[in-house]
């Protein structure tokens, strides 16, 4: 074991982490916000990953432009969604959780239905396939992208959500719907905001996943736990989400690069549950809510 | 099917009583024993071995619904990861299976061989001998319940989120199972050679005897779990259910309560899936897959999870479709599935037995005392 294979999986980490952060990302700000487990986040990512392979396939867009653009269509799918049937829902949180699942199993068979069983797949640029050599440590420029991507949309939520008039009425709907809506916040069209801005986030990590593997009508499915372990452990804040991510990235590339990739997510699975027994509120809790 | 005559059987039963029948212990007794008197009838109606061993799964995916229902319906714990009381059991049972087969001369089993492991490992130890091997096939994801159970339980972690912590296990179980190839056979899981073999009887997994030793298993789950709903243990555990944090201030346990519940629901769940690989002679990682365990819930949830009767007929009516109608509609199947889910869940919590509580109490017409099960007119609110 020689100190370059150790830098090597400590900067893979980073990349893993990314990547289970940019799947979390949608699921913090939906749980986070409203309490719903979306179960139906895994197609969402699904969703993404096939608006962009449309957009690319039949209208030529840019991989690049492809990445927004999936954002938007699933974005406006969560709200669809939301209008339909989550709204109804928000005060039984464990029929949320049943409902999304019923919701993902439609979505699932729907673009299995339209697109078939076969693979997809997303072309990028010629300048993304290549790799990047740190003296030692090598990475795909791909995954450096997504670092960059999640790094990004990281930033941009946190402005949004401390430095903007809709951050803080989120954040009241958060602390206490009832008194936030006695100050004149429509509690309702935040949760349809938030829900619709998680659902797109969904999107956008599925056109990166869509690059990183194959398109398939059930890639979303591999996500939605660790996502959520990822949410949990983190305490259902944004901040936690990164850290636990973070965490959690590293070890999985470092028990990885000691055992084997399923025996490390074993290992990190099992880690994650020990640590919600003694701290149930994951790493940063909400302020005043009891759980 | 079977089921819909038993659902008869309940609405003709309703003028001999007074009230709404649907709440009447003894009606329920009643309807209990007119359905499991329909199953009994099945085998000597039924000539085909194949149709008899898919109806003997089918009772298997019952119980697994039965299960299912006990503890969240009764309980208020949303079990996601039923899968591995069930898969745990069923690769005990199978192992036992595997190692019947095996001789002295050859004590290894081939998919040890084939990795590469010439020696019996420790793990398969118990499952040399075939009452130990039973013992401790449904004794294990029994201890791990408890255990698991424990663990949550006292940290307080319910709803949702425990919901999520049996997700996380049933993932690592999955995961384990799949990468440690020479223990468990991998991908390709374990198909025994030959049939259960209990003494000098041998159960054939195409013959009445199997479909009889669901049939019995079924019938004694069922009866014990409506036995714990109408004891006081189980009266607790529905007080716990609407209003958990009420029922501590009364002083009791409220973690033993949820501990012992989801532990006898993973011990039925266990047994089931003893029975199910005695029944189609398999098990692979499929059996501890996401998507089964939220299907167990899906049968719960449809039939009624507040039923223990109407949760089994919820998951004959979607395994039978998902057989039947599965191949007229194909590929629509689960498109079908998911949007009549989506349905019930925001329109009828408590599932098709809704309807029948609904449509017998228009029948009585005359709404006298409700028993303690479920009070008219308010639906219990799922825990959080």
């Amino acid at each position: 074991m020689d100190f370059g294979s150790v830098l090597n999986a400590l900067i893979l980490g980073v990349s893993i982490a990314s990547i289970w952060l940019i799947a979390a990302l949608g699921l913090t700000i939906i749980y986070g916000a409203a309490g719903v487990i979306n179960m139906a986040h895994g197609a969402l990512i699904m969703l993404g990953a096939y608006s962009s392979y449309m957009l690319q396939h039949y209208i030529g867009v840019p991989y690049l432009l492809c990445i927004p653009a999936s954002f938007v269509i699933v974005a406006i799918i969560g709200l669809v969604l939301e209008r339909g049937l989550i709204q109804y829902l928000y005060d039984r949180p464990l029929d949320t959780l049943l409902a999304t699942y019923g919701v993902s199993l439609v979505l699932v068979q729907g673009v299995r239905l339209i697109f078939g069983s076969d693979p997809k797949y997303l072309a990028v640029p010629e300048i993304f396939s290549s790799n990047i050599s740190l003296g030692f440590a090598n990475i795909s420029t791909f995954r450096v992208v997504v670092i960059a991507v999640t790094a990004l949309l990281v930033l941009a939520l946190w402005i949004l959500f401390y430095k903007t008039r809709f951050g803080i009425q989120v954040r009241a709907v958060m602390q206490n719907k009832e008194m936030a809506a006695s100050f004149g916040i429509n509690s309702s069209r935040i949760y349809m905001m938030t829900f619709a801005l998680g659902a797109g986030l969904a999107g956008v990590a599925g056109s990166l996943f869509g690059v990183l593997n194959i398109v398939l009508p059930t890639m979303g499915d591999s996500y939605v736990v660790q996502a959520f372990l990822m949410v949990v452990a983190g305490g259902g804040t944004l901040a936690g989400t990164v850290i636990a991510s973070g965490f959690t990235g590293e070890l999985q590339s470092v028990f990885a690069f000691i055992t084997n990739d399923t025996f490390a997510r074993f290992v990190i699975f099992l880690l994650i549950v020990v640590f919600l027994r003694f701290r149930p509120q994951g790493l940063f809790a909400k302020g005043g809510v009891r759980r | 099917m079977n089921a819909k005559t038993s659902a008869k059987s309940v609405g003709t039963n309703s003028k001999t009583t007074m009230g709404n029948p649907y709440h009447n212990k003894t009606a329920q007794w009643i309807a209990y024993t007119l359905f499991f008197l329909a199953l009994a009838a099945i085998p000597f109606n039924v000539d085909d071995d194949f149709l008899l061993n898919q109806l003997a799964t089918y009772g298997v995916y019952g119980m697994l619904a039965l299960s299912i229902s006990l503890c969240w319906g009764f309980g208020g714990i949303l079990n996601l990861g039923q899968g591995i009381a069930f898969g745990l059991g069923a690769y005990g049972m199978a192992m036992t299976m595997q190692m019947q087969t095996q001789t002295a001369e050859n004590p290894v089993p081939p998919i040890m061989l084939n990795n590469g492991l010439d020696y019996l490992p420790f793990l398969w130890w118990p499952f040399q001998n075939t009452v130990s091997g039973l013992i401790f096939a449904v004794g294990i994801p029994t201890l791990f319940c408890a255990v698991f159970g424990r663990i949550m339980f006292k940290a307080r972690v319910s709803g949702a989120f425990f919901a999520i912590m049996t997700l996380a296990m049933l993932s690592a179980f999955y995961t384990i199972i799949l990468d440690q190839q020479a223990y468990t056979g991998g991908v390709n899981g374990i198909t025994p050679p030959s049939p259960l073999q209990l003494g000098s009887f041998q159960i054939d997994p195409y013959s009445p005897a199997a479909y009889w030793t669901v049939f019995f298993a079924l019938l004694i789950a069922t009866v014990i779990a409506k036995l714990i709903t109408q004891s006081s243990f189980g009266l607790v555990t529905q007080a716990i259910r609407d209003d958990a944090e009420r029922v501590r201030f009364l002083g009791y346990s409220v973690s033993s309560y949820e501990t012992t519940i989801y532990t006898i629901s993973g011990l039925i769940a266990a047994v089931a899936g003893c029975l199910w690989v005695m029944v189609v002679q398999y098990v692979s990682p499929a059996q501890l897959d996401v998507g089964l365990s939220i299907s167990m819930v899906i049968w719960a949830a449809i039939g009624g999870r507040m039923s223990l009767l109407w949760a089994i007929i919820g998951a004959f009516l979607i395994q039978g479709g998902q057989s039947y109608l599965g191949d007229a509609f194909l590929s629509t199947w689960l498109l079908i599935l998911g949007g009549f889910f989506i349905i019930v869940v925001r329109f009828l919590p408590n599932g098709l037995a809704s309807l029948v509580e609904a449509g017998l109490g228009m029948l009585a017409r005359k709404p006298k005392e409700t028993s303690f099960r479920e009070p008219s007119g308010v639906k219990p609110v799922p825990s959080e």
